[in-house]
């Protein structure tokens, strides 16, 4: 594995511009490259770990959506615009346990390499052997200047814990490449926002710089003063291009609440804030993929805001007869199904910069888990719960397959794009192609 | 026509030029050990142009003055600046005698018989008074120190400086090398399972599938961990790649403890080998922690399932250096404590000007000014981030505490006590401005700080004569601000006394900061300064491959670092030493037994009656070279230009030497001579190759040999001295010694000594200043440092004429 900086002078040599060429032009937020001649198309990828209740989850039948079973709830209102996949599972097996591949292998499709990491049962493992969709479709839309934006995708988190391993990772740029989520609100905005926030700051200091210079011209010797005037131009220069930039910078700039530090208690401000900041980024074309991912595998999120004292992965592991516990997993779920319905909501109110409908109309939100059951551990149904009409799929239905691999799925994600891969992960689980959900 | 340059097409050629020689009209003939002298050979130097005038208004005129208006003046024009007909300026840096001689033997060009010895040396005698001379030329057109910014070096290490003075100081045991190394007996660092703490020269251990047992410490073959901390060292700035090599699990951080450069703690597939870059800047120490773990992280299973067979487990810690091959991080870059961090701030910034052969600050352009914004809003940043640890913030009164922090921040910058409207500017109106956010206030105040003229145009800060002092000091010898020691001399006015100021040199010289400069300016003068690619023939040299040539620039950096810190080194043992670094692969390679299996570098003597000083280097010689042969003219080009100062130019067309196959019996010196015989060429080689020649006793690779192409090698050469004297070589230990005690050698030593540390033209702090270095050089070789000293000191004491900010008028 190479762990190289990213550092403004590699994002320079990538983008081929050469030390001359440099900061005017560069890092203004107005980086996002509109493409306004063909439609925008966004996928986002949600996670929540430790499976799901399968009766309190899945409908009962394939066909039209009629009434939502409980976790599914808070998505009535996009009922039409929702696609639900149950009996896709991730048949990737290999070094690491249940969670490992659960999460490692979810968007890559592919094993994990063997490494130091033990898990509960199974051989240790370490990172996953491939790319994730996401990654893969970025790279893709990347290399097209007329989709190519700013950031290409943007990795969120909610309460990530600090460590990286396999149970903390789920995108990766590349084998043994895992790319760390940023659940840090301000870490984002600061990414997102920063170069402008520090060019405002630096344009309206450059006054107090022209003050100080005038001052000291009339200080200096006549021979010396070239040098002093040919600084004065320069920076009354400067002024006028972080100027002129601010005004690029259409787009509102949201705000971030104060004192959202990394605190479980903290989790739904957290997620509304770094859902927040994710629309206000499609809304400025920064990306056109992100991921989301809450906790991590094996999560311990506790609830007590839903009076859920326990953690969410010890809850998991609840027999089927405890009903309690059933109950409350089924209400974690439910929170999470909220957040997702909360970013649909969102996306579904703000208008397509440049262009008819909404954000919603044009991005598709995928909600995934890395288990199909907590007390199981099975990677057989894995929810895929589809929200939006960013791939132009047929929603409001729920389809049924019988342990089709979800490398199909993938597949099918990158197609619509118009990435036409072949396979994508270990091509054994590809053969029959892309499913069909237009 | 005078040829004192030469002709167009000429591939190299000697170019008159102004800067260098003079003897005669020396008005202060002496040392400059003492100030005063110093500061009056200024004050004499500012009144010159108009005595200029008085001497050609009321003295007679010269004797030579007529003739050279009779037979010169027609082509070199009336005050020798040129004509169509010869467009060369008459300047140079010949003796008058050689001048003399050489205008009776060549002028006038129709017909030299016209013009007798006497006539020419008449001709001579007014030539070099009037517009000749480098003295009678910076006359003319007097250099000044001219208002520069700061260097990139010079920015980056101040702003490095300026944040880490917030930070404690720390100070390096330098007898210390290596890391400190704690050896855990099971996978995770709990100090009661900590079985050795000791000194690990370097991190390179091969464990096998034992533990790292001694005679008192048994680990478990299994599961043990190990983690080492220090500092690790940077001789040169640039970006460094770290390497950790291992087969389990690893995890490395440098400069910044709380974000691994390196982390490798999930061992995942068949990698052992991670890399991580990152910038650093020279002449300091930043903190390393490597930690190792021999385990299965996770989930611990081991009594669950018991391991089986103990699996081999190997850690190496390597780098590269800027422009180098990976290599093993050696114990002299290491030390076993922690240290601040340090505020690096990697912005690129656009080269500096070195059109004049050293780095200087007098031009801007559009990159520079982005670059400072850049660094200024990085350096915000890095600020606003750590503004707690940095202002001593947490608890008490933070307002207040804040405020103090702006203020000293802002002064330190600008190298002086604020006064009262600066305060108002830069402190008072910027929190006003943020309002509540204090953070953002201070952010405001690196930033408008960072763009102040008033930090980047030392000169121009508005400096008291005393802070001006401290601020030229630490620029010097630092590249740098002043430390509290400084600002505080300079505060109680202790600097007015040049004793004073001479102390804080010495002081200042034993810096890391000054050795890294001294080293830099070794390298450059030298022409070492870039690493350039070393490759060989591989049929000629086999074995010569890019690790040998990396040991052979650590071989000759060793050699400089080891005179540079020794307390009784000699100048002349630069040129004269029989001893070299070594270490086993490079002795294997030049055929030397190598005694003991000590792996490192240690100092040898090697073939006392061949070698000499760096002149014999096998470095220098290689670089000096072709991939399979000698290169007699780029060596006899170091020669002239590097170490006598002879301003050389570049061909005007490129040329590739005579291949040798085409002449299968000549010898490197037979073809070279073959192919520079035309007159246009020999006019300049007939100056070059003879300085290059004796070093044909050594092949492309720097060995000995006493025959090159079947034929005894020839090592004889010879040159001829600005003063006219013919010195003959038979071999590059003539050379050498007589380089080791010229005036010449002596004078380009001490001129380029003081355009690098200071970075102006010479000759804009005194006319004479280089022959008074030259005279000073040569009479103290054994006491080298108190050049550099007078350097600093003549630098830092000379008057300016710039006003201070305190009596500058309100605008």
């Amino acid at each position: 594995m190479t762990t190289i900086r990213r550092n403004r002078r590699e994002f320079l040599r990538d983008l081929g511009l050469s030390t001359a060429a440099l900061p005017f032009i560069l890092n203004l937020p107005s980086l996002g490259f509109a493409n306004q001649t063909q439609r925008k198309q966004r996928i986002v990828f949600m996670f929540s770990p430790n499976g799901v209740v399968p009766w309190t989850f899945w409908p009962d039948n394939e066909g039209p959506l009629t009434q939502l079973k409980e976790s599914l709830q808070p998505l009535e209102p996009f009922k039409n615009r929702t696609l639900i996949l149950h009996g896709l599972a991730d048949r990737i097996r290999g070094d690491g346990d249940g969670h490992m591949r659960g999460i490692g292998c979810l968007l890559t499709g592919i094993e994990l390499f063997p490494g130091n990491i033990q898990g509960g049962s199974d051989t240790p493992a370490g990172w996953s052997k491939g790319i994730s969709i996401d990654q893969e479709i970025k790279n893709f839309l990347q290399k097209n200047p007329a989709t190519r934006t700013r950031f290409g995708s943007l990795e969120f988190g909610v309460l990530v814990p600090e460590r990286a391993d396999t149970w903390t990772r789920w995108v990766y740029a590349g084998p043994n490449k895992p790319v760390a989520p940023i659940d840090d609100p301000y870490q984002m905005f600061n990414k997102l926002y920063g170069r402008a926030k520090d060019h405002a700051l630096a344009s309206s200091i450059l006054d107090d710089v022209q003050a100080d210079l005038a001052k000291l011209r009339s200080v200096v010797g006549a021979e010396d003063r070239r040098l002093l005037d040919e600084h004065t131009t320069f920076v009354r220069e400067m002024e006028k291009e972080l100027k002129a930039s601010q005004q690029e910078l259409q787009h509102p700039v949201p705000q971030v609440e104060p004192g959202l530090r990394r605190d479980n208690d903290l989790m739904p401000r957290i997620s509304k804030q770094q859902i927040d900041l994710l629309v206000a980024a499609f809304q400025a074309d920064f990306a056109r993929v992100a991921t989301i991912q809450y906790t991590n595998s094996v999560g311990m999120a506790r609830m007590k805001w839903l009076g859920i004292t326990e953690g969410h992965h010890t809850l998991s592991h609840e027999p089927d007869s405890n009903k309690k516990a059933q109950e409350q997993l089924t209400a974690i779920n439910r929170w999470f199904c909220e957040q997702l319905a909360y970013l649909a909501r969102r996306l579904a109110e703000t208008p397509e910069p440049g262009g008819p409908g909404s954000l919603l109309d044009n991005t598709l939100l995928v909600w995934t888990n890395e288990l199909g059951k907590g007390n199981s551990h099975t990677l057989d149904n894995i929810p895929f719960v589809l929200v939006g009409g960013g791939l132009g799929f047929q929603m409001g239905r729920c389809l049924k397959y019988r342990r089709e691999p979800h490398n199909r799925l993938l597949m099918t994600f990158a197609h619509a794009f118009g990435h036409h891969i072949k396979t994508f992960g270990n091509p054994a689980f590809c053969g029959a192609g892309p499913l069909t959900l237009t | 026509m005078l040829h004192i340059s030469s002709h167009k097409a000429c591939c190299f050629y000697l170019v008159a030029r102004p800067c260098r020689w003079l003897i005669r009209d020396q008005p202060l003939a002496d040392h400059l050990l003492k100030i005063a002298l110093i500061l009056s050979i200024l004050t004499w130097c500012g009144g010159y142009a108009s005595a200029v005038e008085n001497r050609t208004q009321g003295q007679p005129e010269h004797a030579g003055a007529k003739i050279y208006k009779q037979m010169c003046a027609r082509c070199h024009g009336p005050q020798g600046e040129g004509t169509a007909r010869y467009s060369y300026p008459l300047t140079g840096d010949w003796s008058l005698e050689r001048l003399a001689a050489y205008i009776d033997r060549t002028m006038p060009e129709d017909d030299p018989d016209k013009l007798d010895a006497q006539g020419a040396r008449l001709v001579a005698e007014y030539i070099y008074d009037a517009f000749y001379s480098p003295a009678a030329y910076a006359r003319l057109k007097p250099p000044r120190q001219e208002l520069a910014r700061l260097t990139v070096r010079q920015h980056r290490q101040s702003i490095a400086d300026l944040i880490g003075s917030f930070r404690p100081a720390v100070r390096i045991d330098s007898q210390k090398q290596g890391l400190r190394g704690q050896y855990y007996n099971g996978r995770n660092f709990n100090p009661k399972s900590r079985l050795i703490d000791r000194l690990d020269n370097t991190v390179d251990f091969d464990f096998g599938t034992r533990g790292p047992d001694t005679e008192t410490a048994k680990f478990d073959a299994h599961q043990f961990s190990i983690r080492w901390e220090g500092a690790v060292f940077a001789p040169e700035t640039g970006l460094y790649e770290f390497i950790v090599r291992t087969d389990h699990a690893a995890r490395l951080w440098v400069n910044n403890l709380r974000q691994p450069l390196i982390d490798a703690w999930v061992k995942s597939g068949n990698d052992t080998e991670y890399h991580g870059q990152i910038f650093l800047l020279a002449g300091r120490y930043y903190s390393v922690r490597l930690e190792f773990s021999k385990a299965k992280q996770g989930v611990d299973d081991s009594q669950k399932n018991p391991f089986v067979k103990p699996r081999p487990a190997f850690i190496t810690l390597q780098w590269k250096r800027p422009q180098r091959p990976a290599e093993v991080i050696a114990a002299r870059f290491l030390r076993p404590q922690l240290v601040p961090e340090v505020a690096v701030i990697d912005a690129p910034f656009p080269p500096d000007d070195r059109s004049f052969g050293w780095e200087r600050g007098t031009t801007i352009s559009r990159e520079w000014e982005a670059a400072v914004l850049e660094a200024a809003i990085q350096a915000s940043n890095y600020v606003a981030e750590r503004i707690d640890e940095l202002a001593g913030s947490q608890g008490g009164n933070r307002s207040q505490t804040l405020r103090r922090f702006a203020e000293r921040f802002v002064e330190r910058a600008f190298r002086r006590p604020l006064l009262p409207e600066e305060k108002t500017l830069y402190i008072d109106k910027q929190f006003t401005a943020a309002g509540t956010d204090e953070v953002l206030a201070i952010k405001r105040v690196v930033l408008l700080t960072l763009q102040s003229p008033r930090f980047l145009f030392p000169e121009a800060a508005g400096l008291s004569p005393d802070y001006s002092v401290a601020a030229r000091l630490a620029l010097t010898l630092w590249d740098s601000l002043p430390d509290p020691s400084l600002l505080e001399a300079a505060a109680a006015g202790r600097l007015r006394d040049p004793n004073e100021v001479r102390r804080q040199a010495e002081r200042m010289l034993a810096d890391p900061r000054a050795k890294t400069k001294l080293r830099e300016f070794l390298l450059t003068w030298l022409r070492l300064d870039t690493v350039k690619e070393l490759a060989k023939d591989n049929q000629k040299y086999p074995g010569f491959d890019a690790a040998l040539a990396a040991d052979l620039r650590t071989s000759l950096e060793l050699t400089l670092e080891d005179w540079l810190e020794r307390p009784d080194s000699d100048w002349k043992e630069l040129f004269l030493s029989t001893e070299v670094y070594f270490n086993r692969r490079l002795a294997e390679y030049y055929g030397m037994t190598w005694q003991g299996d000590q792996q490192g570098f240690r100092k040898v003597q090697w073939e006392p009656e061949h070698r000499s000083g760096i002149l014999t280097h096998p470095y220098l010689l290689a670089v000096l070279a072709y991939s399979k042969d000698s290169s007699p003219i780029h060596r006899g080009v170091f020669v002239g230009r590097a170490l006598l100062g002879l301003p050389i130019r570049p061909p005007m067309d490129a040329f590739t030497p005579l291949p040798a196959e085409l002449h299968p019996k000549l010898t490197t010196r037979q073809r070279v001579e073959l192919q520079t015989r035309p007159p246009e060429c020999a006019k300049c080689h007939s100056v070059m190759n003879p300085l290059g020649f004796p070093m044909e006793q050594f092949d492309a690779v720097g060995r000995l040999r006493l025959q090159d192409n079947g034929q005894p090698v020839d090592a004889s050469g010879q040159y001829e001295t600005r003063s006219g004297t013919l010195v003959r070589f038979s071999n590059a230990r003539d050379l050498a010694r007589f380089l080791a005690d010229s005036p010449e050698t002596h004078q380009a030593f001490a001129t380029q000594l003081f355009h690098f540390l200071v970075q102006q033209s010479i000759r804009a702090y005194g006319v004479h200043l280089p022959e008074q270095l030259r005279d000073f050089l040569s009479q103290n070789t054994r006491q080298w440092r108190k050049l550099i000293i007078e350097i600093v000191v003549t630098a830092a004491l000379a008057p300016t004429g710039r006003m201070a900010a305190s009596s500058a008028p309100a605008p």
